[in-house]
C-alpha cells in the first residue's frame, strides 16, 4: 500500500516533499512551466522564494492518513482524562476535534462535559448482550423467553434485533454515524463503536466507520473532501471563509483533481467565489433565455416592451403602448403610405432612430451573450481538450515509431496538451470575472492579458492539431515547446496580476448586472 | 411488517388498558369491514386551563411498513388552523420526523400527548401554514378569537 509507505516516510523527506507539493501543487507539473527548481535540500528556501501570489498552501491526507490522526487525537485524549477509547472518540467528536477545548473543560466539569457529550453517568463493564427474565421489548413488543437484548449504560433496554435494526436505519438510510442516540424518547445517550460492533453485520461496521471518518474531516473547519468521484483523500488548507473575497484558493489533489478550496468547484482562477457564484447562477438562469430573446425578438421602440412576431403581418401594434410600427424598419406605421406589407423604407430617418434605440436596449443583453458565448466556448474546448489529451497519448507512440524520437524528445505534446487544458480553464474563467468589472484602466490591462493569452492559447491549439508527419519536423517542435513555455508565463501573469489586485481590492465592480 | 403488526397490536391492548382522559384512538375498518392496524382513528382534546380547552380535534394516523423504524404520519381531520399544521392537515413536529426526535420507542400514546402540548405551544420555528403563522405572529388577538371560535365548532361531547 503506498499510502502507508507515504505516512512511514522519515518526516524531513515528508517535509521536503510536500513544500514542493505545494509550490508546484496550483500549475500543475508541466516541466516547462518554469525552470524546474533543482529540489536539494539548500534550495529549499529558494523554492519557497518563488511562491506566486495565487498560490494557497495546503496539504492532502490519504484515507490512511485521516484514520491515523483520529487514532492519535483519541489515544492521547484517552491517556490525558484515563476514560475509554471509545468514550474518547464520543467527547472529540462532540467538541468537535477540538482537544484543548476538550481537556480544558473537561478537567473544569467532567460530569457535565459527559452529560452534554451523551454519555451519562456510567456504570461499568463491556457491552455484551443479555437474556433478561421476564424482559419484553418495548419496541416489538416480543416478550418470548430467551430473547436476547441490550442496552447501554442508560439501562433502556431493547432486544437485539430492534436495536439492529434501529441502527441500520439510522447507519443506511440517514447516514448517521458520530452521534446516533439511544433509541427510547428523550435519551440522548451516544451509542459507541464498541456497542454497535456488537449489534450488526460487518457491512454495516465497515459503513459506520466510513461515516464515523467523514465526520472527522467534515467537522474540522480547514479541511475538506477532494470532490472528485472515487477520490477518497482530503485536503487541508488555512484560508478561511471570510477571506474569500480576497483570494482563490485553488488546490490540487493528488489524483490531479484541481479544485477552489473555498466552494469545491473545479479550479476557477482568476474569479473569485462569490462572483463565480452569481455567474453560475446567471448563465443557468439566463443564457438560453437571453440567447432566444436576442434571437427572436425586438423592443417596442417606444416603451422597450420585448415583443415577439409569432404571425401576421409587419404592422406591428404594441400591446402595451399601442404604438404603431413597422417590423422591418422600427419606423412608424402611419408614414408607411401605401408601401403596407412590403417594407422598403430601411434608409428613412424616423427608421433609424427607432433602430438606434433598439440597439441601445440591447446593449446589456449584447454585452452578456459577449462574455457568455466565450465563457461557453473555452468551456467548451476544455471539454474536447479532454479527447486532445487521450489523442496525444497516440500520437506520441506513432511519433516514436515515425521519427526515431525517443520517449523524451516527444514529452514536448505531452506538455502542450496540459497547458491547453489549464489555460483554458483560466480563460473560461477571465470572461466571467470580466462580465462584472466596471471599466476602467486596471480592466483595460487585465483585457490586455486576456487577448495575449488567448491569442497564444488558440495558436498552440492550431500547431498542437497538425497531422503526425508535420509534427516530426524539429523546427515545428521548437515552435511549440516555446509557444507552450509562453502561454504558460502568460497565464501566470494574468493571474498573478489578478490576484494581487484582489488581495488589495482595488478591483472595481460593475454595478449594472 | 411483521414487527409492525406486533407493535401495533400490542399498541392497541396498551391503550385499551390504559390511555389519557378525553382521548381515543382506535383502528380503523377498511372497506371490506376488516380492521387495519396501520389506521388509526384519534381524538385530541384541547388542554385544561387553555384556550383550546374543550375542544375535541379529530386526527388520522397512518403507519408505514417500516413503522417503528420510521414514524406514522399524523393528519388533521379537516385539517386544522394551528401554525405547525400544513395545509393537508398533517402535523409537523419534530418526534414525529424520522431525522429529527423519531424513536422506535414512541408509544401512541406519546404521540397524541405530544400534538396536544404542540396546540396551545406552537413553534415559531417550522411554520407550515402561512394563514394560522401570520396571524400568530402579527395579530395575538384576532389569532385567539379565532381559536376560540375553532374550539366551539368542535366541542367535546
Amino acid at each position: 500500500m503506498d499510502s502507508d509507505d507515504d505516512f512511514n516516510m522519515s518526516s524531513e523527506e515528508e517535509d521536503v516533499l510536500e513544500d514542493s507539493d505545494n509550490d508546484n501543487g496550483s500549475v500543475d507539473d508541466f516541466g516547462f512551466d518554469e525552470p524546474e527548481p533543482d529540489l536539494g535540500y539548500t534550495q529549499k528556501e529558494q523554492v519557497k522564494k518563488e511562491k506566486r501570489t495565487f498560490d494557497t498552501n495546503f496539504k492532502v491526507y490519504h484515507p490512511d492518513d485521516i484514520q491515523a490522526q483520529q487514532d492519535d487525537l483519541i489515544d492521547e485524549v484517552n491517556m490525558i482524562l484515563d476514560i475509554r477509547k471509545e468514550d474518547a472518540a464520543i467527547l472529540l467528536r462532540h467538541f468537535r476535534w477540538n482537544k484543548e477545548r476538550l481537556i480544558e473543560d473537561y478537567m473544569d466539569r467532567p460530569k457535565k462535559v459527559l452529560e452534554d457529550a451523551g454519555l451519562g453517568p456510567s456504570t461499568t463493564g463491556p457491552p455484551k448482550l443479555e437474556v433478561i427474565p421476564g424482559f419484553m421489548c418495548d419496541i416489538c413488543c416480543e416478550d418470548e423467553p430467551g430473547l436476547k437484548s441490550f442496552a447501554m449504560k442508560c439501562g433502556h433496554r431493547y432486544c437485539a434485533d430492534c436495536y439492529g435494526q434501529y441502527l441500520n436505519q439510522k447507519i443506511k438510510e440517514e447516514g448517521e454515524a458520530a452521534r446516533i442516540q439511544c433509541p427510547q424518547d428523550g435519551c440522548k445517550r451516544i451509542l459507541d463503536a464498541k456497542s454497535l460492533d456488537l449489534l450488526v453485520t460487518s457491512d454495516l461496521q465497515n459503513r459506520y466507520h466510513e461515516l464515523l471518518t467523514r465526520t472527522y474531516v467534515e467537522d474540522k473547519e480547514q479541511m475538506k473532501w477532494c470532490p472528485a468521484p472515487d477520490c477518497q483523500n482530503a485536503i487541508e488548507c488555512g484560508i478561511k471563509k471570510k477571506d474569500l473575497d480576497k483570494v482563490v484558493p485553488t488546490v490540487a489533489c493528488d489524483c490531479k483533481h484541481r479544485f477552489c478550496f473555498g466552494c469545491a468547484l473545479p479550479d476557477h482562477q482568476p474569479a473569485p467565489c462569490e462572483l463565480v457564484k452569481k455567474w453560475l447562477k446567471k448563465c443557468a438562469d439566463d443564457s438560453e433565455t437571453a440567447n432566444w430573446i436576442s434571437a427572436n425578438t425586438k423592443e417596442c421602440p417606444k416603451c422597450n416592451s420585448t415583443i415577439e412576431k409569432n404571425g401576421g403581418c409587419n404592422h406591428m401594434t404594441c400591446r402595451k403602448c399601442k404604438h404603431e410600427f413597422c417590423w422591418m424598419c422600427m419606423g412608424l406605421w402611419s408614414e408607411h403610405g401605401t408601401s403596407w406589407y412590403n417594407c422598403n423604407r430601411f434608409e428613412e430617418k424616423s427608421g433609424s432612430e427607432a433602430r438606434d434605440a433598439q440597439a441601445k436596449s440591447r446593449v446589456s443583453l449584447e454585452r452578456y451573450l459577449h462574455y457568455y458565448n466565450r465563457y461557453a466556448n473555452h468551456e467548451q474546448s476544455a471539454k474536447l481538450d479532454k479527447d486532445i489529451f487521450t489523442k496525444t497519448e497516440k500520437k506520441m507512440i506513432s511519433l516514436q515509431t515515425a521519427s526515431g524520437m525517443s520517449w523524451i524528445e516527444v514529452q514536448y505534446l505531452n506538455s502542450a496538451s496540459h497547458a491547453l487544458q489549464t489555460c483554458r480553464q483560466t480563460l473560461k474563467w477571465t470572461y466571467a470575472f470580466a462580465f462584472y468589472l466596471a471599466r476602467n484602466n486596471l480592466t483595460e490591462m487585465f483585457e490586455d492579458n486576456q487577448k495575449d493569452l488567448e491569442m497564444a492559447v488558440e495558436a498552440l491549439s492550431e500547431m498542437f492539431e497538425k497531422p503526425v508527419d508535420e509534427l516530426a519536423n524539429a523546427k515545428l517542435k521548437v515552435e511549440i515547446m516555446d509557444k507552450t513555455s509562453y502561454c504558460n508565463k502568460r497565464r501566470v501573469i494574468l493571474l498573478a496580476d489578478t490576484a494581487d489586485n484582489l488581495a488589495n481590492g482595488v478591483w472595481k465592480w460593475s454595478n449594472n448586472n | 411488517m411483521a414487527l409492525c403488526q406486533n407493535r401495533l397490536q400490542e399498541e392497541r391492548k396498551q391503550w385499551r388498558r390504559d390511555h389519557p382522559f378525553g382521548f381515543y384512538a382506535k383502528p380503523q375498518r377498511n372497506n371490506a369491514g376488516v380492521l387495519d392496524l396501520k389506521v388509526w382513528e384519534c381524538g385530541i382534546p384541547g388542554k385544561e386551563k387553555t384556550l383550546w380547552e374543550g375542544g375535541l380535534f379529530k386526527l388520522s394516523v397512518i403507519f408505514p411498513d417500516e413503522y417503528p423504524t420510521k414514524p406514522p404520519k399524523c393528519k388533521f381531520v379537516p385539517p386544522l388552523f394551528h401554525p405547525n399544521v400544513y395545509p393537508s392537515g398533517t402535523v409537523c413536529l419534530s418526534i414525529l420526523n424520522e431525522e429529527e426526535g423519531w424513536k422506535p420507542a414512541i408509544t401512541i400514546k406519546q404521540i397524541l400527548l405530544g400534538v396536544q402540548d404542540l396546540l396551545d405551544d406552537p413553534n415559531p420555528e417550522s411554520p407550515a401554514q402561512a394563514d394560522a403563522y401570520n396571524l400568530f405572529k402579527k395579530d395575538r388577538a384576532a389569532y385567539e378569537n379565532k381559536i376560540k371560535r375553532i374550539v366551539r365548532d368542535n366541542p367535546a361531547p
